[in-house]
């Protein structure tokens, strides 16, 4: 079978349309996602039950059922509940949840790698528990949580595929559209293939700059630094 | 006894405190009460329970049972274990003014030593950071830090760390000095630049209680040595009394084994 290139110049055009709308709905996902995360985060270690119980079943809830499963909840039972939203935007909320699920398992990980020992001394100097957190625990999380963060922005972009069952005009439905027309799924799902790999190759070579950066300032000494050498520290103040 | 003076008697005081881990008893009943002023030094074997006495004080450990009192004022009683919000923030408040060192320092090593002193009086004592800055300064160049404000943590040695988390209590101004085996990490040469901090701060009439292993150190600088075992405090006095003359057999054993260690060491 011969590839027939005029079909990535003639019908390109409406997969980049997809994929913009791809690229919106992941970067909406991740705003919204992220926050959300470290809320949930927060929430499972509270002294307090009731948001203990709250985060800590949305997060299993959310990890333990398939996305696509989640999606056609969304999709199909918001409207009974007089929830009518635009199916992108249901797409991107239940993207948002399932992702926020992740990164607070992530973000709750990092927060544990922190040596207690630094949330004491910030607790004893008279910090309440949020100030602990928001000065001495949070920015050094960050520099350890940056490749899983990375990890799980990769994986969003390729669940947002599922979107496609949805009705949502993303990347991967455009690509199942234009195929429904010209019958040449080799070119077009060859197209479709490439863009998902050349976004998350790009954000993967991104936070791989932003990791080396996050590292920079730190340990100028690693053998001075001994035993906390494996605490990263978060870019300078 | 007038009231100001058994105020004074009991600047710090802890009432009946028993601590349980699982079913480990740290702490016995145990009363113990420190005047303005003092400088009490805590010794006794590993797993006797004074470190667990020392975080009793600011309620980082709350104990089962008994109540902590600063000057007057309650930082933590067993009736009130499930802290309401406001209760938190008197408790962040006296924290605040009870500085305390680390065995294993706990700098922040996200900061740099000027940030490390000038982080908590910006959030917790709301200065100004122009103030908190000075203040800083003055502070690190009194550990003997001055030369090495903009350094970051992982580049200080552990004295200049142990002397930068005293940096950062002292710039609190606190009222009392709460030290957990603050040597004991150290290597030996780096022993002495710390405990010259500390016997200045002694010197200089701040109330401390110290974790301590240095026996010679406790004669110095101590106005009283507690001996604690098995969660309980077995012998007190001034420390020619209780480092020379040991009353108990307990605290007589141990003084001969940290004698012995101390010997074949040398």
């Amino acid at each position: 079978m011969a590839i027939d290139f005029s079909i990535f110049v003639e019908y390109g055009p409406r997969l980049l349309m997809g994929f913009w709308l791809t690229i919106k709905i992941v970067i909406s996902a991740i705003i919204l996602g992220m926050p959300w995360g470290l809320v949930l985060a927060l929430g499972r270690r509270s002294r307090f039950f009731i948001p203990r119980l709250a985060a800590t079943s949305f997060v299993e809830i959310f990890r333990n059922t398939p996305f696509i499963i989640q999606v056609f909840l969304f999709f199909y039972v918001l409207p009974f509940y007089g929830i009518r939203f635009p199916a992108e935007y249901v797409g991107t909320l239940a993207l948002a949840a399932f992702g926020s699920a992740y990164f607070a398992e992530i973000i709750r990980g990092g927060i544990d790698a922190v040596s207690k020992g630094q949330l004491e001394s910030a607790r004893a100097i008279g910090m309440s528990d949020w100030q602990a957190m928001k000065n001495i625990v949070l920015p050094q999380t960050l520099s350890i949580i940056l490749p899983p963060l990375t990890n799980q922005t990769l994986s969003l972009i390729k669940e947002s595929a599922i979107l496609s069952t949805i009705t949502v005009n993303e990347l991967t439905m455009s690509g199942i559209r234009v195929q429904g027309e010209i019958f040449r799924p080799f070119e077009v799902f060859i197209m479709v293939a490439l863009l998902y790999w050349g976004l998350n190759e790009s954000i993967a070579f991104l936070m791989r700059k932003i990791e080396k950066k996050a590292n920079k300032g730190r340990t100028t000494n690693q053998n001075i630094a001994g035993k906390n050498t494996f605490i990263s520290r978060g870019a300078s103040r | 006894m007038t009231e100001e003076t058994k105020k004074q008697d009991n600047f710090l005081q802890l009432k009946d405190i028993t601590t349980t881990f699982g079913s480990i008893v740290a702490l016995n009943n145990v009363n113990f009460s420190v005047k303005k002023g003092e400088v009490v030094c805590l010794i006794g074997p590993s797993g006797c329970g004074k470190s667990t006495l020392l975080r009793t004080a600011n309620w980082l450990t709350p104990p089962d049972k008994g109540s902590v009192s600063l000057d007057g004022v309650i930082v933590g009683s067993e009736s009130n274990k499930n802290m309401s919000l406001n209760e938190m923030k008197v408790l962040n408040g006296i924290r605040a003014k009870m500085g305390m060192v680390f065995q294993q320092f706990n700098v922040w090593p996200h900061l740099d030593a000027l940030e490390n002193v000038v982080r908590a009086q910006l959030v917790v004592a709301k200065r100004s950071r122009k103030d908190a800055e000075q203040k800083a300064t003055k502070m690190l160049f009194d550990v003997g830090l001055g030369e090495k404000i903009h350094d970051w943590p992982d580049n200080l040695s552990g004295g200049q760390k142990q002397r930068l988390g005293i940096a950062r209590a002292l710039a609190m101004d606190p009222v009392l000095m709460l030290l957990d085996e603050p040597t004991s990490a150290l290597d030996p040469e780096l022993v002495s630049e710390v405990l010259n901090v500390l016997k200045r701060l002694a010197n200089e009439g701040m109330t401390m209680i110290i974790v301590t292993h240095e026996l010679g150190f406790a004669s110095q600088v101590a106005d009283r040595v507690a001996f604690m075992e098995d969660g309980k405090i077995i012998e007190e006095g001034p420390p020619n009394v209780i480092l020379k003359s040991p009353k108990t057999k307990r605290l007589r054993l141990f003084l001969d084994k940290l004698n012995i260690t101390s010997f074949t060491q040398s």
